[in-house]
């Protein structure tokens, strides 16, 4: 549909803010000059710490993600253990081209390795980087260390977080944590949206699932929790989970009846991320599935 | 894990559905068949299975659904689905998904029958009531009028007589709705003899454009416009449909309609509604509909002087040599069907009095292009008059409804450099740049709404009589002469009357 037209890039070594400020500023103006008019689209600021286990995958996704989503990105590796103190940082301004359209429509993408001491304050190198005015969303690799130092600080700066509870090891008692969270930033769960399918087929099954006592799942753990805990909620009454851990939802039974599997294909990391970087608010329902899931206790199917 | 439990649609539970809180991201129609009349036509080709297919490729359509076309061409349902095929490739926007096509292929089943005969369409009851059986669409039904106008009061007539006891029923019109006030009100008549207004949905796919809806969310979901939306601020506006092609092969319908029936009758006072109307209490059919005809009832009948046609002649456009109208395949010699037509118009309220609307819409014109340009007043005393480059220039907010689809405004900005001198620029917003989604086309906008029996985006009764009675007037006066055709050349912006229209009140058309 679209297709890249030009990227145009920096680097730098031991950088600064103002640096990369300043040098963003001059990719844009040399991009201008080529001729076809380049706009910068400011929809939303993007921002993602990806510990380095994770840079392959964001990379990947946020390649999937430019040309939907026109805005900002920047990345943060963190890096507390190497030797030296430092911020190096790639950026990048990729100008897309659209059919119907005159204009190459650009977004930006700077990532920032934050080594040493200087992985300490992140809020304080990303601040200065934001789109004035535009919501800022953080897509947090991995489980976050609640309540840690760069956490908290960017939790403070961001109108959204967006983790993938997939990605975490101790379900459920993780989502306690993150429920704690909600009165200060919206949050989302790829993991949640991973099952948007399931549940409306789940949702078919009312008013006979009123009753139901115990929903089987052969899939992610994660997923199995927050499907429990989503009808825990919602009906209002106990329910066991029976899990058989697999790396994909494959199949789901309410009281050992199988539901239908969902028609239509898998979407990829970057369609969910894209997803949830259309949600500006706060998703209820969800909040209240991970509060009724922090005390599932999983059987073995 | 023994039976397979099916789900079964929403409203079949009793008490509401805890579980579809938060889910209903998507608003799905309840099960129904579509009855596509004019199913061997151009319009069934070219814009509706391509629609239809991009709807079901994003799972909009309903879970238990049909399409049955009808028309007099001999064709098996085979033969129909393996046309569409071809259709949905040439024409969809998306990328051929096999899946998604089978999903949708499956219901199609075509009917031929001539819909002119008694007991014509027959064929057609039973073929839905066998459609309820295998597709479960229970009852439901959409027909689609995709057919000339002369066959549209029989069919309304004939699909009326054969009304089932159960489920809803839903009739799209296409335009054109009528050819003046007078057959308009039949039409109308015959509809109410069997439907009431919430099940008819007369379409005028202009409103069914992202950018005509955007027109709605500029004007009423910011703060800023609204406050200077009025005669004090505004000193006029341009609205113009422009084509570049000619009248390709459909000289035989546009012989009888020209661009005032074509064009201004539907689009162009639509547009014109939309950028004058006052904000609807809220977005429900109704409301909507409401603010808008009064807008209609407003318009004053421009007199003679107010109205400008035009036919094109030979002439060039992006390089290549074309006919003129009257050396169109299908057009008479001396045909006297406007090709052209502008006229200033004035929406005799509180807000708007003394503000003229400039409409124009044309074809063989330079270039394709759909815009409405507010021009605002000038500044009151700009100190640095004489530093402008080419004079200062008024801001002009400027909706680019096709192509580019987005809005720009025209400010004055200073150059960078020694002294005040004054440029004007752009700030643009466009849609593709800040969305990067690719615009849903208007008819999947339209038929989808019609499914969900929504009908903000179509032309109500009332709304389509004052639309015709002001064409009614206009038409009369060109009756009394008989008009210089051709009048200008293909590829140029229009006859010279044309920019006189305006050049008299001391203005210019824009450049299309
Ligand atoms: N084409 C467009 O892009 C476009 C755009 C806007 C609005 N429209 C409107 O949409 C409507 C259809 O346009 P179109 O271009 O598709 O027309 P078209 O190509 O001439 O097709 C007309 C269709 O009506 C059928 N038909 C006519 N009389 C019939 C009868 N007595 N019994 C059964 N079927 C009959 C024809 O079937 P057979 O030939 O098989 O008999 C054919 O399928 C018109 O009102 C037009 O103004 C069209």
């Amino acid at each position: 549909m679209s297709a890249l037209a030009h990227i145009d890039d920096w680097t730098g070594g031991d950088t600064t803010v103002a640096e990369i400020d300043r040098r963003l500023g001059d990719l844009r103006r040399s991009v201008e000059q080529e001729g076809v008019p380049d706009l910068r689209t400011s929809v939303l600021t993007h921002l993602a710490w990806v510990p380095p286990e994770y840079e392959q995958a964001a990379t990947d996704t946020l390649a999937g993600l430019a040309e939907r989503h026109p805005s900002r990105a920047i990345l943060l590796v963190p890096e507390p253990e190497a030797e030296t103190d430092g911020l190096d940082a790639e950026i990048s301004v990729r100008c897309f081209s659209l059919p119907g359209l005159e204009a190459h429509v650009c977004s930006e993408v700077i990532e920032l390795r934050l080594r040493g001491k200087r992985a300490v304050a992140p809020a304080s190198i990303v601040s200065p980087l934001l789109i004035a005015d535009l919501p800022v969303f953080i897509r947090w690799r991995g489980r976050p260390d609640f309540g840690s130092g760069p956490f908290e600080q960017l939790v403070e700066l961001v109108d959204r977080l967006v983790v993938d509870s997939g990605e975490w090891a101790d379900l459920p008692a993780a989502y306690a944590q993150l429920a704690s969270l909600f009165d200060r930033v919206a949050a989302s769960d790829i993991a949640w949206s991973r099952s948007l399918e399931w549940r409306r087929q789940l949702a078919g099954l009312w008013p006979g699932i009123a009753s139901a006592r115990r929903l089987t799942v052969a899939g992610p753990r994660a997923d199995a929790l927050l499907l429990t805990g989503w009808l825990r909620s919602r009906l209002e009454r106990e329910l066991e989970l029976e899990l058989e851990e697999r790396p994909e939802l494959e199949r789901l039974a309410v009281d050992g009846a199988a539901v239908e599997t969902p028609a239509g294909s898998r979407r990829s990391a970057s369609d969910l991320l894209s997803a949830e970087l259309e949600q500006f608010t706060r998703d209820p329902v969800y909040e209240q599935a991970v509060l009724a899931c922090a005390d599932v206790q999983p059987i073995s199917a | 894990m023994a039976t397979t439990t099916r789900a079964t649609p929403e409203h079949d539970g009793k008490e509401a559905n805890p579980l579809l809180e938060g889910l209903r991201l998507r608003r799905t129609p309840e099960p129904c068949a579509l009855v596509i009349f004019g199913a061997s036509g151009d319009l069934t080709k070219r814009k509706l299975f391509p629609a239809l297919y991009s709807l079901a490729l994003r799972r909009l359509l309903p879970e238990s659904f049909a399409i049955l076309g009808v028309a007099r061409s001999e064709s098996t349902t085979e033969e129909f689905r393996s046309r569409m095929e071809e259709a949905v490739r040439e024409f969809g926007r998306d990328r051929f998904d096999e899946e998604a096509w089978e999903r949708l292929a499956g219901g199609i089943n075509y009917v031929a029958t001539d819909f002119a005969d008694e007991g014509g369409l027959d064929a057609v009851r039973d073929c839905l009531t066998e459609l309820d059986e295998s597709r479960g669409t229970r009852g439901n039904r959409v027909y689609y009028l995709a057919t000339p106008p002369n066959a549209i009061g029989i069919l309304v007539q004939q699909i009326g007589e054969r009304r089932g006891a159960s489920g809803w029923t839903r009739l799209i019109v296409e335009k054109p709705f009528g050819r003046d006030l007078t057959s308009a009100r039949e039409l109308n008549a015959k509809i109410s003899e069997f439907f009431v207004e919430d099940e008819v949905f007369r379409i005028d796919h202009y409103l069914g454009k992202e950018t005509v809806q955007n027109m709605l969310a500029l004007r009423f979901a910011n703060g800023i416009f609204e406050p200077v939306w009025n005669r004090q601020f505004i000193n006029h506006v341009q609205i113009s449909v422009a084509e570049s092609i000619g009248v390709g092969s459909r000289a035989s319908f546009y012989e009888e309609t020209g661009a005032i029936r074509d064009i201004f009758q539907n689009h162009l006072l639509q547009l014109v509604a939309l950028t004058a109307m006052e904000p609807p209490i809220d977005f429900t059919a109704d409301s909507v509909r409401n603010e808008k005809v009064k807008v209609l009832r407003s318009l004053h009948t421009p007199g003679p002087k107010s109205v400008v046609r035009g036919q094109y002649g030979p002439g060039f456009v992006e390089g290549i040599e074309v006919p003129g109208y009257r050396d169109e395949e299908g057009v008479a010699p001396d045909s006297e069907t406007e090709t052209y037509m502008a006229a200033k118009l004035y929406v005799d309220n509180w807000r708007w009095a003394d503000t003229p609307f400039y409409v124009r819409t044309g074809k063989r014109l330079p270039r394709r292009e759909t815009t409405i340009a507010i021009e605002f007043n000038r500044a009151p005393h700009p100190p640095f008059e004489e530093m402008a480059r080419g004079g200062l220039r008024p801001n002009v907010l400027l909706v680019h409804i096709q192509p580019d689809e987005g809005v720009s405004l025209e400010i004055g900005a200073k150059v960078p450099g020694q002294g005040m001198s004054i440029q004007t620029v752009h700030m643009d917003f466009l849609y593709g740049g800040a969305f990067r989604t690719a615009l849903p086309e208007a008819y999947e906008r339209l038929i989808l709404d019609a499914m969900l029996g929504d009908a903000t985006l179509f032309t109500r009764t009332d709304e389509v009589e004052e639309q015709w009675a002001l064409v009614d007037a206009i038409v009369a006066t060109w009756r009394r002469d008989r008009p210089s055709f051709p009048n200008y050349a293909a590829g140029t912006s229009g006859p010279s009357s044309a920019d006189d229209l305006v050049g008299r009140d001391g203005r210019a058309w824009r450049r299309p």
